[in-house]
């Protein structure tokens, strides 16, 4: 306790140099937790959006139409299924589709597609696409009207065509015959991820299954989405126990590399960090290395009237640790600030986001960072300073007391 | 039994071109509550044989007794332990740590011996009394005038009860009546609690208070007076 207090009020004697430390901490930390926080926010953005865009949390399809998209392999009863499906614990929503490759053909050009016939109803309980379409830009199938298509801005843009344009779209039906039929956009989405956007067209489940002579009752995939997507392998699991005919997958089955984003990030963050606090241990042990020195004779004293090695050690490296403590108190109470105040406006990196976008991150991101990391990161500072104390303290231990008091 | 044996002691110091012999060849022991100074001219050995008392410095050879016990046989980190139990120390400067209160620092020693909070704050405030800071407890020593932070260092040497003090030159950054004061406080306190104190000074008047008088020269003793009472 006394040894506390001794270390914590020993910062302060020396004003300046302890305000330089903990300032050059406290910059530290807010650079090291707001990129953080913004590489975080980025790629949680990818993975929320990649849920609400692409995958939903977990996907059901017949083994066979996973492998080769065959138009005939069909989930059977999917009605029935939907029903069960949402009375499971932990499932908020749930929907069908149908899904096909298509041409999509018009005066100027051709474009391989994937067609996906969706139900406009279950479809915006688990999907979130209907919200990338700006209101000068159509919308997601309001209207009752047959034949309608929804497709991107940038298919748009490859196809030249507009609202209320039509698009032929050419496919081989249930029995292996080419069909197709003409679709007027009536929406036109964008999303992030304009490779994405490319290739995947929009239509109504009814639409589709007329032309492709799929009987009620047959889809080729169920979309369920989750109250936590945390749960999603749980649930998988489950289903695949009642649906054994069925492949069930969960979102980091369907897109490995979504686990891989957050793992990869974590890797990122851990090794800025580092870099980071490696500085700052220098500057730290710099600091306490001109402590010991000024204050030889104070500790020659102390040692002759009898602080043993283990105290003047101890009262050493508390001092180290208050003082990156401090600055790692200033720095994380700045960077909680920067942080919330970003998290909600956001930063706009649009002059580089048509790059972004290209690999499917928004212009737009907003920083986040869960409180569990600013434990981690004071826990860091704290062996930090401990490790930085220790030069310096040995230092300390080196000094002999009588000559100490001699030049007294 | 006295306190201190000291048996022809010695300390070379031999880094030097040539060797110097600080202390050579002193037999000498104090009893307890003894109040005796040791003095000599410059570079005699004073400072030199009052480390080696106080176990701060190994001495060439010869031997320390305390109590019976040799210390000069003890390790480094032994002695330091040592002189907390039984050693006080006064030094001429920088007795006390800067961030403490008066009252702190003399608990200080109280504290690494981990004293019971009761007895050690009642024994704190009645030495701090006994010196005369008894309004200066809550004082920083840099709001301390000289002789005011040499008394807090007396406080500090005695309140955990040590076999006996060592005082180097106390009172060598004092004024006239700061050094009557301390000497005064100083001998008040050895008859109080008949605690053994030595001393070495340069300073007459510090002297004539002390009750045996111990001159060295060339780190040998020249006269050893005790005064009749
Ligand atoms: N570390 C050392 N290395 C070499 N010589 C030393 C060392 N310490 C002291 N001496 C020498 O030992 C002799 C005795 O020194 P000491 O400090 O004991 O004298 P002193 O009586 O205390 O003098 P003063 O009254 O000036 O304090 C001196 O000649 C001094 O130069
Ligand atoms: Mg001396």
């Amino acid at each position: 306790m006394m040894l506390l207090k001794i270390a914590w009020r020993n910062i302060w004697r020396s004003k300046t140099r302890s305000a330089v430390v903990i300032f050059a901490i406290a910059s530290g930390l807010v650079g090291g937790l707001f990129a953080s926080a913004w590489m975080n926010g980025m790629a949680q953005q990818r993975v929320v959006n990649t849920f609400s865009i692409e995958t939903a949390h977990i996907q059901l399809h017949n083994p066979k139409f996973a492998e080769n998209f065959d138009v005939k392999k069909t989930i059977l009863s999917t009605e029935e299924k939907l029903k069960e499906i949402s009375k499971i614990e932990g499932v908020k929503a749930v929907t069908s589709r149908l899904i096909i490759s298509a041409m999509a053909a018009t005066a100027n050009k051709n474009m391989g597609v994937t067609v996906v016939g969706i139900h406009p109803k279950t479809e915006k309980e688990v999907f979130g696409l209907y919200k990338k379409i700006d209101t000068a830009n159509g919308n997601f199938f309001i209207s009752k009207k047959k034949n309608a298509i929804v497709i991107s801005k940038a298919l748009a843009k490859e196809l030249k065509v507009r609202l209320k344009s039509k698009i032929i779209l050419t496919f081989q039906d249930y029995n292996g015959e080419i069909t197709g039929a003409a679709f007027k956009v009536i929406g036109i989405f964008k999303t992030d991820n304009s490779p994405w956007d490319k290739s995947h067209v929009f239509v109504k489940d009814i639409d589709l299954r007329k032309v492709l002579e799929i009987t009620k009752g047959q889809s080729h995939e169920i979309d369920i989405l989750l109250n936590d997507y945390t749960q999603a392998s749980l649930i998988s699991s489950d289903i695949k126990n009642i649906y054994p005919e069925l492949l069930s997958e969960d979102w980091s089955e369907i897109q490995p590399y979504l686990s891989f984003i957050t793992e990869y990030m974590d890797i990122m963050m851990g090794v800025f960090m580092l870099i980071i606090l490696g500085a700052l241990g220098f500057g730290i042990v710099n600091t306490m290395l001109m402590v010991i020195l000024e204050r030889t004779k104070e500790l020659g004293m102390l040692m002759a009237i009898g602080m043993n090695k283990k105290r003047i050690f101890l009262m050493i490296m508390l001092e180290t640790i208050l003082l990156a403590l401090v600055g790692a108190f200033v720095g994380e109470i700045i960077s909680m600030f920067l942080i919330k105040y970003f998290g909600r406006v956001g930063i706009n990196i649009s002059s580089l986001a048509e790059g972004m976008e290209s690999v499917g991150y928004s212009a737009i991101s907003y920083p986040v960072l869960e409180p569990y990391r600013y434990i981690q990161i004071t826990i860091l500072v704290i062996l930090t300073g401990i490790i930085a104390s220790i030069y310096p303290a040995i230092k300390a231990l080196k000094l002999n007391p009588s000559e100490s008091i001699r030049t007294l | 039994m006295s306190v201190i044996q000291v048996k022809n002691l010695t300390k070379i110091y031999s880094e030097t071109e040539v060797p110097v012999h600080a202390v050579n060849g002193i037999d000498i022991s104090f009893d307890k509550g003894e109040f005796a100074a040791i003095v000599g001219p410059s570079g005699s050995g004073k400072t030199t044989l009052l480390n080696m008392i106080g176990g701060l410095e190994h001495p060439t050879s010869g031997s320390v007794l305390v109590n019976g016990k040799d210390i000069s046989e003890l390790s480094s980190s032994k002695l330091i332990d040592f002189r907390l139990y039984n050693i006080g120390f006064v030094f001429q400067a920088y007795n006390l740590i800067p961030v403490l209160t008066a009252k702190e620092n003399v608990e200080f020693i109280m504290q690494l011996q981990n004293w019971d909070k009761t007895k050690m704050d009642k024994r704190t405030i009645g030495i701090l009394e006994s010196v005369g800071l008894g309004d200066r407890i809550n004082s920083k020593p840099n709001q301390l005038s000289g002789g005011q932070q040499q008394r807090v260092a007396v406080a500090r040497a005695l309140a955990s009860k040590p076999q006996f003090i060592l005082a180097d030159e106390p009172t060598a950054n004092l004024d006239s009546k700061s050094t009557n004061q301390l000497l005064e406080i100083m001998e008040k306190l050895n008859k109080e609690e008949n605690i053994t104190f030595i001393f070495s000074t340069h300073d007459q008047r510090v002297v004539d208070k002390a009750r045996r008088v111990i001159t060295i020269d060339d780190g040998k003793v020249v006269s050893d007076i005790v005064k009749k009472v």
